[in-house]
């Protein structure tokens, strides 16, 4: 099922304009704050339009390809959109807008909004070179580069603790990293530069040990992003420290660029079939089964509200590995739909978190008491979004686990349903006490009077949470239309397995 | 093809040696005599270039020396590139140090033996035989020597004399392998493809490869020979950067490179198997150099360390002999050269603007001097091998060089080492742009054009080299040119 590609401007367009954005940063200064924004929500809108634009074009048949650079004689870069790409590049674009929003009312009066905005902004076109990277080096070149110059970001506050949790991130990161480079010279050395192809690119009798050696450095690489225990050390530590419009990227597309990249790896570098041969999947399963449970009753027994989320994305992101380490074909349809479909489900609730710290002051879960009456429109957001990870119908975080479910059992693996439905258990049990602080237990004993006002956030905060709800809400009821999350995974999926 | 640019190259340099010792009070007149050479000369190598690049190998017999060694320069791919790179790098090393030198005592001797220096340089890329190459060799390590002591003061003369020690027994033991390889080959001449390819089995191979790789092994800082290095740091930064860039150490690489590829020929080495333990000392210099950068407080210190560790990519790719190594080798040479030669220049404005030295003193400097920290935070990432930077064109060529050649670890070395160039750079990266300055003096500010532009320049190029492999002209493309030339083949798969 390989589609010709077609050659076309738009995917580099839609990279550049977000990276032509954080070089003006500086110069845009003098547009006043307020024209500044105005100016890179325009290009970020741009790159937006640009990436639904890619979504019907992959839709309709057509795979946009551009070539980059030639990096060597033998290597080249290039762009390739295909369904998954299309999907996640999708989902990166309208997460970073809300953000960019979001980041308005956040950053009042920020002394490094500046250095801000140009980090964020070349995040936003690294990570779209990331989702639609042709080949393996494509990918680990945007890959290391968004790792890397997402340290600003992380550091942002300056603060003790945000130090240390930046060179906690760059340790990991770079560990992971050097791994990745590993594995990526080996496929090279083995197989040349290919494009990613839908059953793998390696001829067969390829020594196997450099295969199993290449195999096991990318899958640990791209696991330190992915937060795979046990190398998903960063995550509870970088998120609470990082800005709150950054650390709803972070959960939302950023550790899922590394599931994403293992996607990549598995079906379209290694392939299903040989991938199963190489026995290095029944760890991944185990780790993986392990990390969604695990994660979740840390999250349950933590306080810290944004720590407790960080753990919640830790779970469902195995979720996802979990499907492709079993590499059952509708599995992994429901893994690459809940990827989109949680971008948006934790992405709001970090913006939640975010507005409960500016408007009430409000850090910790048992700190939320009574906050339902103070903060409506926060607080809807957030429950929405709760139910929606926790997996309620008709919202999006169902559906993806429906299909991860259902594929789970038509492969034979019924066992892990009782994971599936254990990290869903836990994650009402970690999500809903919040919400039922906030709404049903008591004001604390003789509040001052001050403390029983109405504490809403600024409008462009609140805009961006609501958003991911209604985005929740519609991803949900709309699940089954053409051009929805899950369609593109199930023509990205029948590739996979059609083509193998 | 006999071409008088050949000789006229280093005499250009050679000349305006000269001139600025006669007519070079002026300072005015000495900075325009010193840059328009340095830019006439880039420009006469360049139009060397094209005919390079299609394999043409330009020569010049200038006279005989003893009976039937001649004095003989030839301009292959591989000498190009050498030549290429330090006249480029001349032109902004000229400009910085025009910057700054002013108000420095003994300006002419200064500029005289500065010129002098690429002149040699020069004459050692394009020597046509081991005998011209031993002299313009020779002659480098007597240029160099009042540039190092510049100062004068009783660290600089004791660094001096420690550098003339190292450079002058190492040029004895080149002499020793000379005579040998005369005694064995017969000739001394290069483009052979291996001159002693037909000496195999005698008994003095063993020696003449000891004596060559040993007496070029001490500039190019193979370890145990490196102790001059770190102790030379005394000098003026713009000879540090001439030093570990452009002239002296890559003076040292390049002979090896030669002995490689033209006195004992790719086939010898790999039936002789000697390599494997050039390899296995590079590798440790590799770690060793990277051990020690991690130690040092003190910048200068630091980049001396990385130099050391550095360099020892250039061996291991030579000692690896297959093409890819090869080419990693070679591009090397340019990819750390502009990179040390930025980070260099930072380190002298830094000191010139804010007086600073030490490494925990640079807190804060990318709030004062933003330009300056952001030309060495590009050199830093290029170290690394951040993807996209030229230092990750020479790990990507080395590892699959590596790989090619059945050495797995070489690999695993280069990750390792690339892991350690962030443990010593980025915290210095970190504490510059996120740290607050403390106790800086008022009105420091960003440093002067003269010393900003090349910085600027040479940063530029870090990154020009890691994306325009398939610009034609660029460096690149001639090393692929002298890959072509030294092992007969194609850069690999």
């Amino acid at each position: 099922m390989q589609v010709s590609a077609t050659h076309s401007l738009l995917p580099l367009l839609a990279v550049g304009l977000p990276l032509a954005g954080a070089v003006l940063v500086a110069p845009a200064a003098r547009l006043g704050r307020a024209g500044r924004f105005v100016f890179l929500l325009v290009l970020a809108g741009l790159a937006t339009g640009l990436a639904l634009a890619l979504v019907v074009a992959v839709v309709s048949g057509i795979t946009p390809a551009t070539a980059l650079l030639r990096f060597t004689p033998q290597a080249a870069l290039h762009l390739r959109v295909d369904a998954m790409g299309a999907l996640y590049g999708a989902t990166v674009s309208l997460l970073f807008l809300l953000a960019l929003c979001y980041s308005w009312g956040y950053l009042k009066d920020d002394p490094h909004e500046t250095r801000y905005l140009a980090f964020f902004m070349a995040s936003h076109g690294w990570l779209l070179g990331v989702a639609w990277a042709g080949n393996l080096l494509t990918l680990l070149v945007f890959y290391e580069l968004f790792s890397i110059l997402a340290y600003p970001l992380i550091v942002h506050a300056e603060t003790p603790a945000a130090i240390r949790a930046g060179t906690r991130y760059i340790v990991y990161i770079l560990s992971g990293g050097t791994l990745v480079l590993l594995g990526v010279i080996l496929c090279f050395f083995l197989a040349g530069d290919r494009p990613f192809t839908p059953g793998g690119v390696f001829a067969p009798g390829t020594d196997p040990a450099l295969l199993r050696t290449a195999f096991w450095c990318l899958l640990a690489g791209f696991g330190v992003k992915a937060a795979v225990m046990p190398l998903h050390g960063w995550v509870p530590e970088v998120h609470p420290a990082a800005p709150a419009p950054f650390s709803a990227l972070l959960s939302g597309v950023m550790v899922a660029a590394g599931s994403f990249a293992i996607l990549r790896v598995v079906f379209e570098v290694f392939g299903a079939p040989l991938a199963a041969t190489l026995g290095v999947l029944p760890w991944l399963q185990g780790l993986a089964a392990l990390t969604v449970v695990l994660a979740a009753v840390l999250a349950v027994t933590e306080d810290e509200l944004k720590r407790r989320l960080a753990w919640s994305t830790i779970s469902q992101m195995a979720y996802v590995l979990l499907a492709v380490s079993l590499l059952a074909p509708t599995a992994v349809a429901g893994a690459l739909a809940h990827i989109t479909h949680h971008a948006f489900l934790k992405g709001g609730l970090f913006f939640c978190a975010g507005l409960l710290a500016t408007g009430a002051g409000v850090h910790r879960v048992s700190a939320m008491r009574g906050l339902g009456r103070r903060m409506p429109f926060t607080m809807a957001a957030f429950t929405v979004a709760a139910l929606g990870i926790v997996g309620v119908p008709p919202l999006s975080g169902f559906i993806g686990k429906w299909v991860m479910g259902v594929g789970l059992v038509e492969a034979g693996h019924p066992l892990y349903l009782l994971v599936l439905l254990g990290g869903a258990l836990l994650a009402a049990m970690y999500l809903l006490p919040p919400v039922w602080l906030a709404y049903f237990s008591p004001a604390p004993e003789t509040p001052e009077p001050a403390e029983r006002r109405p504490v809403e956030g600024p409008r462009s905060m609140l805009l961006a949470a609501l958003a991911t709800a209604v985005a929740s809400i519609l991803l949900g009821l709309a699940a089954a239309w053409p051009g929805m999350p899950l369609s593109l995974a199930h023509r990205a999926v029948a590739a996979f397995f059609g083509g193998g | 093809m006999l071409d008088f640019r050949v000789v006229l190259a280093p005499a250009i340099s050679l000349a305006c040696g000269l001139l600025v010792f006669v007519l070079g009070r002026h300072d005015g007149w000495r900075a325009t005599l010193t840059l328009s050479a340095a830019l006439i000369k880039l420009l006469l190598i360049l139009t060397l270039l094209p005919g390079s690049l299609e394999g043409v190998v330009y020569g010049y017999r200038a006279f005989d020396f003893p009976p039937g060694v001649g004095i003989a320069f030839r301009v292959d791919a591989l000498g190009m590139f050498f030549a290429l790179v330090s006249s480029t790098l001349w032109v902004l090393a000229t400009v910085y140090a025009i910057g700054y030198m002013r108000e420095q005592h003994e300006r002419v001797r200064f500029f005289g033996f500065f010129a002098l220096c690429v002149s040699t340089t020069v004459g050692i890329a394009f020597a046509a035989n081991l005998l011209t190459l031993l002299l313009f060799y020779e002659l480098l390590t007597i240029c160099t020597y009042p540039l190092v002591i510049h100062d004068e003061t009783p660290a600089a003369l004791r660094a001096g004399r420690k550098y003339l020690a190292y450079t002058l027994c190492g040029g004895a033991l080149i002499l020793l392998g000379t005579v040998l390889v005369q005694h064995l080959a017969g000739s001394l001449d290069f483009g052979t493809g291996g001159l002693l390819r037909a000496a195999a089995g005698q008994p003095l191979l063993p020696l003449t490869f000891i004596a060559l790789v040993a007496g070029f092994g001490v500039k190019a800082c193979l370890m145990p020979l490196h102790g001059w290095l770190p102790t030379a740091m005394v000098a003026p930064t713009p000879v540090s950067a001439l030093l570990h860039a452009v002239a002296v150490v890559k003076a040292g690489v390049f002979g090896l490179l030669r002995v490689t590829y033209d006195v004992f020929g790719v086939e010898l080495l790999a039936g002789l198997g000697y390599m494997s333990w050039v390899a296995a000392l590079a590798a440790f210099t590799i770690l060793a150099g990277s051990f020690a950068a991690l130690a040092q407080v003190n910048l200068k210190r630091r980049l001396a360390w990385s130099t050391i560790s550095q360099l020892s990519y250039i061996v291991l790719g030579a000692a690896l002999l297959t093409p890819l190594a090869a080419m990693a080798a070679i591009v090397h040479i340019a990819n750390q050269a502009f990179a040390k030669i930025t980070m260099f220049f930072v380190a002298g404005a830094i000191e010139r603007g804010t007086g600073r030295t030490e490494l925990h003193e640079l807190a804060g400097l990318g709030r004062v001097m933003p330009w300056t920290m952001a030309a060495f935070t590009v050199a830093a990432l290029s170290f690394i091998g951040v993807p996209l930077f030229a230092g990750f064109i020479t790990k990507w060529y080395l590892s699959l060089g590596g790989l090619q050649a059945h050495a797995g670890w070489v690999v695993l070395l280069m990750l390792a080492s690339a892991l350690l160039n962030a443990a010593y750079w980025l915290p210095v990266v970190y504490r510059a742009w996120f740290r607050p300055p403390r106790g800086l003096a008022e009105g420091v500010k960003e440093a002067p054009l003269l010393l900003l532009v090349p910085m600027l320049v040479s940063a530029a190029y870090v990154v020009l080299l890691g994306i325009s492999t398939r610009v034609p002209g660029m460096p690149f493309s001639l090393a692929e040119a002298a890959v072509h030339y030294v092992t007969g083949i194609g850069a690999g798969p």
